[in-house]
């Protein structure tokens, strides 16, 4: 192999491990590795093995890449899709990881499941609500979407009200795990970062604001 | 000091790789406070500054989040070399950010210095 398709073999493995980037970062950074081959192969005493060796793996250089961009892009984000993408990369290298992405998929579940049932309760009037069989002994309370409708002495309570209290409920469920997540994120993202053993200034608000 | 033992496996060698890479973001700042840098020679300064040594895959996330966070700026510029290089300086929030580090640091070297004198002067490798 020459070194020309030694190093289009590198920077094309690299374009593949960074797939999920924005093109444009992406070609932009492509662009400043491939730069720095040349230079740093040209030097003198050098050769394209050392500088592809000191580089690292492609896939390695990607990872360090993609972290920093997607824990970045998601402590910023309101988007579940994004927070729970981050949270799961997370979630491959521990048990913290692993809690938080139970816990926001599971918030987002039970936040998304009982928005749901708002909307349903114009479309399933009979069988959308919250049911309590009143009882002093046996209190049992049913709530959601049922099938089927509950029978005496189980009655609705709510009627209407229902979709304002379930969406109340709905919205603030979400509301929080977001918040949770964005808030593990930029913990483990400090974490992560190292070079905060420099700075105990860190913890102040200025810092934070270039972070944020 | 009667519990003192001899270094053990490969524990202050990780510790020190650790260090480094822990003071990598800060080199990376304070290699730009003379002027504009491009990747290569970010390296090649850290290495002939310092005893950072390091392998070069890391620096570029680390410019790359650096710049993300609004601490750094980049441009390409042609250079005769026939390919453009991708030059960074510093932005004002970098520049303020890399004070309070340095600073920061300066303590605590200098508390660290002389709490690890005595350990140093008995082993003879202090004057």
């Amino acid at each position: 192999m020459t070194d020309e398709q030694q190093v289009e073999q590198y920077l094309s493995s690299l374009r593949a491990h960074l797939g999920a980037m924005p093109p444009t970062e992406r070609e932009e950074i492509l662009r400043e590795i491939q730069a720095h081959i040349r230079d740093s192969a040209e030097e003198p005493g050098s050769s394209l093995a050392v500088v592809l060796a000191r580089l690292g793996p492609a896939d390695e250089l990607a990872v360090e890449y993609q972290d920093g961009l997607l824990i970045r892009q998601a402590s910023r984000s309101f988007s579940p899709l994004s927070l729970m993408r981050a949270t799961f990369r997370i979630a491959t290298r521990g048990v913290l990881g692993t809690l938080a992405f139970v816990c926001g998929f599971l918030g987002y579940l039970i936040g998304f499941g009982v928005v749901l049932t708002a909307i349903l309760k114009p479309i399933l009037p009979e069988r959308t609500g919250l049911w309590t069989n009143g009882s002093a002994e046996h209190l049992r309370y049913l709530a959601g979407t049922v099938y089927p409708t509950p029978q005496p002495p189980m009655h609705e309570i709510l009627g209407w009200r229902y979709i304002p209290i379930a969406l109340t409920i709905g919205a603030l469920l979400l509301v929080l795990t977001t918040l949770a997540i964005r808030f593990f994120l930029r913990i483990s993202r400090r974490e992560r970062g190292g070079p905060h053993l420099s700075s105990p200034r860190n913890q102040q608000p200025q810092t934070g604001k270039a972070t944020a | 000091m009667a519990l003192d033992t001899k270094p053990t496996g490969d524990t202050p060698d990780r510790w020190e790789a650790q260090l480094r890479k822990g003071a990598v973001e800060m080199a990376a700042l304070a290699s730009l406070w003379g002027g504009k840098l491009y990747g290569l020679e970010i390296i090649r300064f850290l290495e002939s500054q310092s005893s950072l040594a390091l392998a070069e895959g890391t620096i570029y996330p680390i410019l790359n989040r650096l710049k993300a966070e609004g601490l750094l700026t980049s441009e390409w510029v042609e250079a005769e070399a026939g390919h453009p290089r991708k030059y960074y300086s510093l932005t004002p929030s970098g520049s303020q950010r890399l004070r309070l580090m340095a600073e920061a640091w300066n303590n605590f070297s200098r508390g660290l210095d002389r709490l690890l004198e005595p350990v140093l002067e008995k082993q003879g490798i202090l004057p």
